[in-house]
């Protein structure tokens, strides 16, 4: 069986289910795993590790897990302190399910990923830059006199405006155009730093399952000269499935945005069939089912 | 310079600032109860890390001007509410600063005690003992279970059984007794967090970037933490360790990028060790004033820069088995 962690609306979990079932493959989408009627075990002892999700599935027959959601337990009927305090029991149990699970669990997640699935592009700023892609100028300050020296060093460069970047909540950013729009920016930094960035032109959008890069759109040749470090970055980072924005900016192409939990529809047509391909082909991969071997570093 | 990103209200942070003092290292506190609305700070990033500044209308500190930074952080009931604000829109502010100033610390080349990701481990202890399992350390025999049949044949199997949770939420360390014994069918509106017990001394172990000081707690206290609650006492003293333990703490501090970190083990009679946790803020306070271990000063000298510190660690993660998929 593969167990997809997320809602049946997810256009990717629906076209890993669709994909998964023409190849007659057994596939459940679960949006809360721990729920009923799951009964849940998680041994560890001197033996190893020994888990198991559903009575009538031991965790042995689980082929892959995709991971779109950590779970969420609905408030309904819960106070809020003991919603928040079984929201984190859950969450806690969930992650060490996954990270023991001897089956492809994309993306297999680490603490830092867990608990940061929305980290900004700044977080992954010294990965990137380590594995040799460029990035673009950023400014974090709660100093207007140096907001206005970014802005006037793009205008100078032939870059009219900046884009505001909060570092929290669901990626975003916000131009800015006129001078109204920097006025708005100088009193919010009163109150906290700013995330200010150097505006890019038309991104060209990659989606990296396993060891596969694939495009939205036909790329230019300086994004596919790129795409050996953007693998170099998967692996470091431990992802194998990512969404990555190259776009082009002053010095030339950068990473523009890195999402560990791909927006499916982003990509057309074409490029999501290769992505639904190669995620079944993760999901199905036979030398990926071995048990977990003992300390390695990463 | 060092700088400290705390509040001298947490008895921990004023430790290290009056520990630097004695020592002679300067230092410039960034007070997180008055952060971000009350400082200046411009970061920026072009091909390389991070250049810029820190200033309040006191002081100003350059980046490159910093040798060591040592951060804890404060829960959002230790952080004054800022006037005009609505709590939603004050919670919001202090999200944007936090968040900046994790990422200019996750890229300091200088040693940080400690960055957050290695810590988010602490989250969720089940997982962390899975971590610490694969570095080579014993662990205590472990369920995780929403089943109470299942937690009843734990039980039976081990005899004597504690209970804790699963998250950093609510950590406190009880004996599985009669009353909860009657209480486990309510494991099916959640699952829990069982352990064998394990006679012995607890020993605690703070690893100070290649150094290390444990602790030997005698207490009768199934959470020696919380021995005044139930009327029992605890008694510290310093020990030393065998030295492949100590080599297996101080690599697992590494795996987990904490270049300062509370180990908790346990020596059985047997004097077998068993690992429970890697803690990533270790609030050592009480082990040095009931000890005399000079953790507080080997803490400054790592920030000072001058001691010996091991090269930065990439994170233990669960999939380094599956290099093709994780």
């Amino acid at each position: 069986m593969n167990l997809l962690l997320g809602h049946p609306e997810d256009p990717c979990c629906a076209g890993v289910r669709a994909r998964l079932e023409d190849h007659g493959l057994p596939v459940r989408i679960v949006a809360a795993p721990l729920a009923p009627p799951a009964k849940f075990t998680w041994r560890l002892n001197a033996s190893g590790l020994a888990s198991s999700l559903y009575p009538d599935t031991p965790d042995t027959e689980i082929n892959g897990v995709l991971v779109r959601d950590t779970g969420w337990l609905e408030p309904d009927g819960w106070d809020a302190a003991d919603h928040a305090y079984m929201q984190a029991e859950l969450r806690a149990v969930t992650l060490a399910w996954l990270a023991g699970l001897a089956c492809p669990v994309i993306n297999r997640p680490d603490a830092a990923l867990w608990y940061r699935p929305d980290a900004s592009l700044l977080s992954w700023r010294r990965l990137l830059r380590r594995c040799g892609l460029p990035l673009p100028e950023v400014v974090v300050t709660s100093d207007p006199a140096e907001a206005r020296a970014f802005r006037h060093r793009l205008a100078k460069g032939g870059v009219p405006g900046a884009v505001y970047t909060p570092l929290t909540g669901p990626p975003a950013g916000y131009l800015l155009a006129d001078n109204e729009a920097w006025e708005r920016l100088a009193k919010l930094q009163v109150r906290a730093p700013v995330c200010l960035t150097e505006p890019h032109g038309a991104a060209a959008l990659a989606c990296i399952v396993g060891n596969a890069v694939i495009w939205d759109r036909a790329p230019p040749p300086e994004a596919v000269a790129l795409e050996p470090a953007l693998l170099r970055f998967t692996t470091a980072a431990h992802l194998s499935f990512v969404e990555i924005a190259l776009a082009p900016v002053r010095r030339g192409l950068a990473v523009v945005l890195v999402n560990t939990l791909p927006r499916l529809e982003h990509f057309a047509l074409p490029a999501r069939d290769g992505i639904f391909d190669a995620l079944v082909t993760l999901l199905t991969a036979e030398n990926a089912a071995v048990a977990p071997a003992a300390a390695v570093l990463s | 310079m060092i700088l400290i990103c705390g509040s001298l209200a947490d008895g921990v942070t004023e430790l290290v600032c009056s520990r630097l003092q004695g020592c002679g290292y300067p230092y410039r506190l960034l007070d997180l109860a008055r952060f971000p609305e009350d400082y200046r700070v411009s970061w920026h990033w072009t091909e390389g890390g991070p250049e810029g500044w820190i200033a309040t209308a006191d002081w100003r500190l350059d980046l490159d001007a910093i040798s060591g930074v040592y951060a804890r952080f404060l829960g959002p009931e230790d952080r004054p509410q800022p006037p005009g604000l609505e709590p939603a829109d004050a919670a919001a502010l202090r999200a944007e600063g936090d968040s900046s100033l994790t990422a200019l610390l996750e890229d300091l080349e200088c040693p940080v005690v400690n960055r957050i990701g290695g810590g988010l481990s602490n989250n969720s202890k089940p997982y962390q003992t899975l971590l610490i399992n694969r570095a080579g350390l014993s662990v205590p025999p472990t369920l995780v279970t929403n089943d109470p049949a299942a937690a009843r044949a734990f039980h039976a199997e081990h005899g004597e059984v504690i209970y804790k949770s699963a998250s950093g939420v609510r950590s406190i360390v009880r004996r599985v007794g009669p009353d909860q014994f009657a209480r486990l069918e309510l494991l099916r509106d959640g699952p829990a967090q069982f352990q064998a017990f394990v006679p012995g001394h607890n020993v605690r172990v703070h690893t100070v970037g290649e150094r290390v000081f444990a602790t030997r707690i005698e207490s009768e206290a199934v959470d020696y933490r919380y021995a005044h609650l139930e009327g029992l006492t605890a008694r510290l003293e310093p020990v030393a360790l065998p030295p492949a333990l100590e080599a297996a703490c101080l690599g697992l501090a590494h795996a987990f990028d904490l270049l300062f970190a509370g180990i908790d083990l346990k020596e059985t009679p047997e004097g077998e060790f068993f690992c429970f946790e890697v803690n990533p803020c270790p609030g050592f306070l009480y082990y040095e004033r009931q000890t005399g271990q000079p953790i507080s000063t080997a803490l400054a000298e790592l920030l000072h820069g001058s001691a010996r510190q091991p090269p930065r660690a990439a994170i233990l993660h669960p999939g380094s088995a599956h290099p093709d998929l994780s």
